[in-house]
């Protein structure tokens, strides 16, 4: 044992120790706590429970969370917003975007014209870091990270979203509360 | 309906005597059903005990507890009953099978057996009366440790063998002081009978707790220690012992152990409330009922005085286990034998000198202490002051005695621990050095 040197405790440590003072406040904690637990509801006091009831009750996450990929759409004509620019994928540090475009006949001002309109587009949240510079570069808000947190799948391919799934969002099981 | 519950000792009374002799309903009938409901409402208690601690040491812990069986858990202990039933019962290989299936057994009727003396209510509440109840509720649940030795003997398993060492040591040491600690309150009552010592402190209007506090103090530790229970629980040391006694049990006998555990506790409190905190008496409730002729509800409403008496009890041993950390096994020794046996005798002692004290000023001439001596020592408002003086006195003298003769030991004090070590190590008069590393340490400091 280390050689510490320890005053001689004193009349009133003493006393403290005679009546019990530290066993009674280590009680009064618990006691509080057990309170709070009850009457603190949403913790105010900091001494209810922490405790979130997660599949039944969702967590509010924080206001700048990056969460789960998104395309939006118009919401007038459910048509793509992207327009295929390929800025986000060169934003990307983690090169986890692929931006599959395709040429299309589009008729404009009676003429035929060959237009540049997205055909797929690949996300890998494997790797993603949830930086956002994706969103940052994309000119259309088409490319938004939401602050759904729930990206676990069964399997590594399972990470890599299609299209589809950008656009309509993965299907999870929903727990009614 | 409260009022069909009330009516139905007399109802069924008259109906029973239809059928059988006067004496069968009254020393077999009654009995068995007494029994029964005994039995099963200690069972469920016991089942919801566990969910209790299980919320109570949750809320200490900014926690939720048990949340998905049923509307906040309720169906929880169900469930784990269940769970436990349909579990294998395994049997370790060169086990002593018959001990091994036995001790459960002797554990859960140890603990069950004393109930019957218990006196939960006046009248139809106790099953019965014997008039050395105390006695009797000493030395059936010290034949619990019995079940605790067989059980780590049987399992052919170290840890359960040293579980049981342990939990059989720290039992029969803390019973002696538990014994010791009953006889102050005993004093007082001048019976055994717990009934007996119930209705001393009813007519009386007083609870013993008042003229003795260092006697209910050591009752409740020892009781604590006794059970098995944090911050006692050494011989269920997770840490050092896996689950101590009961490691190899699986199944319905790991459950009955668990149950044994349970009722011990609730049997301890039980006792605790009896000899210390009036039992089933609480003050206005018999003028306000059995005076006015309402005699069920009388009892009923004491029924649920003893009941929120021990309640209070348990919850204290809830509160204790989840405050306190465990002993150490030295320091566990140290409060049976250096600390709580010496304040029993001295409880003892100083009660004995105060109730000799009171009969002493007891005169026809001068002071008027005791009032009469049929049910307990009844005393008068200047000898119950007097009793409560030398209960407070007794505190504080307890404490000096017990500093006096351990003044030399070393104590739970950690701090005066080291100092006494550095008293040792280092010659008188010179400081101590502190070490220049926390890696090198006493060796140079030594002469």
């Amino acid at each position: 044992m280390p050689l510490v040197p320890v005053p001689k405790s004193t009349f009133v440590q003493k006393l403290k120790r005679f009546f019990m003072v530290d066993l009674l406040k280590g009680m009064a904690v618990t006691l509080g706590f057990n309170i709070g637990a009850l009457t603190d509801k949403d913790s105010v006091a900091g001494k209810g429970i922490y405790t979130e009831q997660y599949p039944k009750v969702r967590p509010d996450v924080a206001p700048r969370f990056h969460g789960a990929p998104r395309l939006n759409m118009d919401p007038e004509t459910h048509d793509t917003l992207c327009i295929a620019c390929n800025l986000c994928a060169l934003a990307c540090p983690e090169d986890c975007i692929d931006v599959i475009p395709m040429d299309v006949e589009v008729i404009v001002a009676g003429k035929p014209r060959r237009k540049k309109v997205l055909d797929e587009f690949i996300f890998d949240t494997s790797r993603c870091m949830f930086c956002a510079l994706c969103q940052e570069a994309c000119p259309t808000y088409c490319l938004e990270l939401t602050q759904d947190f729930e990206l676990a799948t069964y399997s590594r391919a399972g990470f890599v979203w299609n299209r589809e799934m950008l656009e309509q969002g993965r299907e999870t099981v929903k727990y009614e509360s | 309906m409260l009022f069909a519950l009330l009516a139905a000792p007399s109802f069924i009374d008259s109906l029973l005597l239809k059928f059988f002799s006067e004496p069968t309903v009254n020393y077999v009938i009654w009995p068995f059903i007494q029994i029964g409901l005994v039995v099963v409402i200690t069972t469920g208690w016991v089942a919801y005990a566990t969910y209790l601690e299980r919320k109570i040491s949750a809320f200490m812990q900014a926690r939720l507890g048990p949340m998905r069986v049923g509307p906040w858990g309720l169906l929880q202990p169900i469930a784990d009953g269940l769970k436990l039933l349909t579990k294998e019962d395994f049997i370790p290989e060169n086990a002593d099978r018959w001990i091994f299936f036995v001790a459960p057994y002797i554990a859960v009727v140890a603990a069950f057996i004393v109930l019957a003396v218990v006196p939960f209510g006046p009248d139809w509440a106790v099953i019965t009366d014997v008039n050395i109840g105390v006695l009797f509720v000493l030395a059936v649940s010290s034949v619990g440790v019995l079940a605790l030795i067989l059980a780590g003997w049987s399992s052919n398993s170290k840890y359960a063998l040293l579980g049981a060492l342990r939990s059989s040591a720290q039992m029969v040491s803390y019973e002696v002081s538990m014994g010791l600690a009953i006889i102050g309150a005993l004093m007082f009552a001048r019976t055994l009978s717990l009934s007996g010592v119930v209705g001393a402190q009813a007519s009386n209007s007083i609870w013993f707790l008042l003229y003795q506090p260092v006697g209910f103090m050591i009752f409740l530790v020892s009781g604590i220690a006794e059970n098995n229970r944090a911050p006692f629980d050494l011989p269920e040391a997770e840490s050092e012992l896996v689950a101590g006694f009961h490691t190899e049990y699986s199944g319905f006998r790991w459950s009955l152990f668990f149950m044994a555990e349970y009722t011990a506790m609730v049997v301890v409190t039980a006792v605790a409330t009896t000899l210390y905190l009036g039992g089933w008496y609480f003050p206005f409730v018999y003028r306000l009922t059995e005076a006015k002729g309402y005699h069920n509800v009388y009892v009923v409403i004491s029924l649920l005085v003893f009941l929120a008496k021990a309640g209070l009890l348990l919850y204290l041993y809830f509160w204790l286990r989840w405050t306190l950390p465990r002993f150490r096994y030295d320091q566990l020794m140290d409060l049976g034998w250096k600390w709580m046996l010496p304040a029993a005798l001295i409880n003892i002692v100083i009660t004995a000198i105060g109730v000799t004290v009171i009969q002493g000023l007891d005169n026809p001439s001068g002071m008027h202490t005791i009032k009469s001596l049929s049910a307990g020592l009844g005393l008068t408002a200047s000898g119950k002051v007097i009793a409560i003086a030398f209960g407070i006195i007794n505190l504080f003298l307890t404490a000096g005695v017990l500093s006096l003769i351990n003044w030399r030991s070393r104590d739970f004090n950690l701090k005066k621990q080291r100092r006494q070590i550095r008293l040792v190590d280092l010659p008188k008069g010179k400081p101590a050095v502190m070490p220049a590393s926390p890696g090198d340490v006493v060796s140079e400091a030594r002469p």
